[in-house]
């Protein structure tokens, strides 16, 4: 359980108040932290971003605003999307039109609930955690078609087309690259994984298994083209398709979009180090002051990697993405799940 | 609680079904039909069966239902002129033959069993990974893998079909 629903019950007492009421007021509690937790994420991502790209680009970023190398640009651009007005195409389908930013939010909240902050602070300890977040965030892609569709443009359709075929496909490497570990666990529950990489770096499963550690590229690369992001942003390509899927979009439900975006760059790279990278245990066994904190510095360096390959690579095609997915990377990561096993065998960790 | 959720579930997931039937669009059925599997992925969860819940998601909200938009969409999906409806009123009894059939045998099923809601007690292993992992690759291997094949000769005949109709624009 988590501290935090201990803690609801404490304050108002068992005898106040019912089980039931304990757990709705904690899950209430719990999304709304999460989403605050979220946009706070956005912004100081999208910060980040710029100031990752203008290094990698020799030049500063912004600057200006707020003194201290531009640190309140985020919140200005946010402010400013805020007060944008709110635009519905008249040949739009209404209905999907303002409902699927909202289900494409939906899809990355949900899939937070399971992610283990620290040993006591998991929102949902679901036994099936991890399968969970991989069925809720494959909803989001249903959302990116609604609003392609529903924009009745064009190259949102195009967009949202691309980001379909794209998302569909690398949710395959992606879950599969996580096999091995969970074959280790014999769990698919967050917090079972995490704890059974405690004692140092060497116990993480990036370094268990020599299939594992190919696995973890599979995972990574894949993990990118799952969140869109550069060298495989084709629904989102600007010089071909506008924005795609989100052409059309402005003020709060493009908002929707862009914090759902860098939310799912936070969540990949959360279950990156969840999953390889040994969650909250430190990397030197008998240090694990700040747990929490450990487990996020971790899925902040994820970040900045992925910012990094996104600022640094160059666009593929749309053939040679799914060449790469198709062809290259599910066989490879059959066989990290074939050999993690035979290795297990061999080394009697079964 | 849980009769409840049951039957908001249970109501929802109908609901959902009949709107997918009685929509014109093809995309507008499609998305109903999502949220009828989403529904029933919740009578799933009431059920305690996590994994086919989580099951029901993952493949048929997620993965299937989109390669079924992303058909219809490519396809700029049938959406239901006036004439499609039989203006020929002799064939309007045979529309009806159908749903009239469920509606029939779901009323003498109802009759003979009792109305059903929620069993008071389930198995404890019920739709559970280890259960679900025991009964297809155990009780049912031969029929999964049967199938895995007829999905594969689908997969290479809809190849094949395909590769000979290809016209592709620059030749």
């Amino acid at each position: 359980m988590n501290i935090l629903t201990e803690m609801i019950r404490g304050w108002f007492g068992p005898d106040k108040m019912s089980d039931q009421m304990v757990l709705i007021l904690s899950a209430v509690t719990l999304a709304t932290l999460m989403f605050v937790v979220m946009a706070l994420c956005a912004l100081v991502f999208t910060w980040m971003e710029r100031k990752v790209a203008g290094f990698i680009q020799s030049r500063y970023g912004p600057m200006r605003t707020g003194r201290w190398h531009g640190w309140a640009q985020a919140v200005a651009d946010m402010l400013k999307i805020l007060g944008k007005e709110d635009i519905i195409p008249a040949e739009a389908n209404r209905f999907f039109f303002s409902f699927a930013p909202i289900l494409v939010l939906l899809g990355s909240l949900l899939a937070w609930a399971a992610i283990p902050w620290s040993p006591n602070f998991v929102s949902a300890d679901l036994d099936l955690g991890l399968f969970y977040i991989f069925a809720v965030s494959s909803l989001a892609i249903i959302g990116i078609l609604m609003a392609g569709w529903a924009s009745n443009n064009k190259w949102a359709l195009y967009g949202a087309a691309r980001g379909a075929a794209q998302m569909v496909s690398y949710e395959i490497p992606l879950a599969l690259a996580c096999i091995p570990v969970v074959m280790y666990t014999g769990s698919l529950n967050t917090s079972d994984i995490v704890i059974a990489q405690q004692g140092g770096v060497l116990n993480w499963f990036l370094f268990r298994n020599p299939f594992i550690f190919v696995a973890f590229f599979m995972y990574f690369i894949a993990s990118i083209a799952e969140t869109n992001r550069g060298p495989f942003d084709m629904p989102e390509t600007e010089s071909e398709l506008v924005a795609g899927y989100h052409t059309e979009y402005t003020g709060m439900r493009f908002a929707f979009f862009f914090l759902s975006e860098y939310a799912n760059l936070f969540l990949v790279s959360l279950i990156a180090s969840m999953v390889f990278l040994g969650g909250w245990w430190s990397p030197i066994p008998g240090t694990d002051f700040a747990p929490a904190l450990t487990f996020i510095i971790k899925g902040v360096l994820m970040v900045l990697l992925n910012m990094w390959v996104r600022w640094t690579l160059p666009r593929v095609r749309v053939d040679q993405l799914m060449y790469l997915c198709w062809k290259v990377m599910i066989p490879v990561s059959l066989t990290c799940v074939v050999g993690a096993g035979l290795w297990m065998m061999w080394r009697g960790q079964a | 609680m849980e009769g409840f959720l049951f039957w908001f579930c249970g109501i929802l997931m109908f609901l959902g079904g009949l709107m997918m039937v009685v929509q014109r669009s093809a995309v507008v059925s499609a998305v109903w039909l999502v949220f009828s599997f989403l529904c029933t992925a919740g009578i799933f969860a009431l059920l305690s069966a996590p994994f086919l819940a989580v099951m029901q998601v993952l493949v048929y909200a997620g993965a299937i239902m989109v390669l079924f938009l992303y058909v219809i969409m490519m396809l700029h999906g049938p959406v239901l002129e006036d004439e499609l409806i039989p203006s020929n009123k002799a064939l309007w009894p045979l529309i009806a033959i159908p749903p009239a059939a469920v509606v029939i045998l779901l009323v003498g099923w109802v009759k003979g069993e009792g109305l059903r809601t929620m069993p008071d007690s389930i198995a404890a292993d019920f739709g559970t990974a280890e259960h679900v992992a025991q009964l297809l690759l155990g009780r049912y291997l031969l029929a999964f893998e049967l199938i895995s094949i007829v999905l594969l000769v689908a997969i290479i005949g809809a190849l094949a079909i395909g590769q000979r109709e290809r016209k592709l624009p620059w030749k």
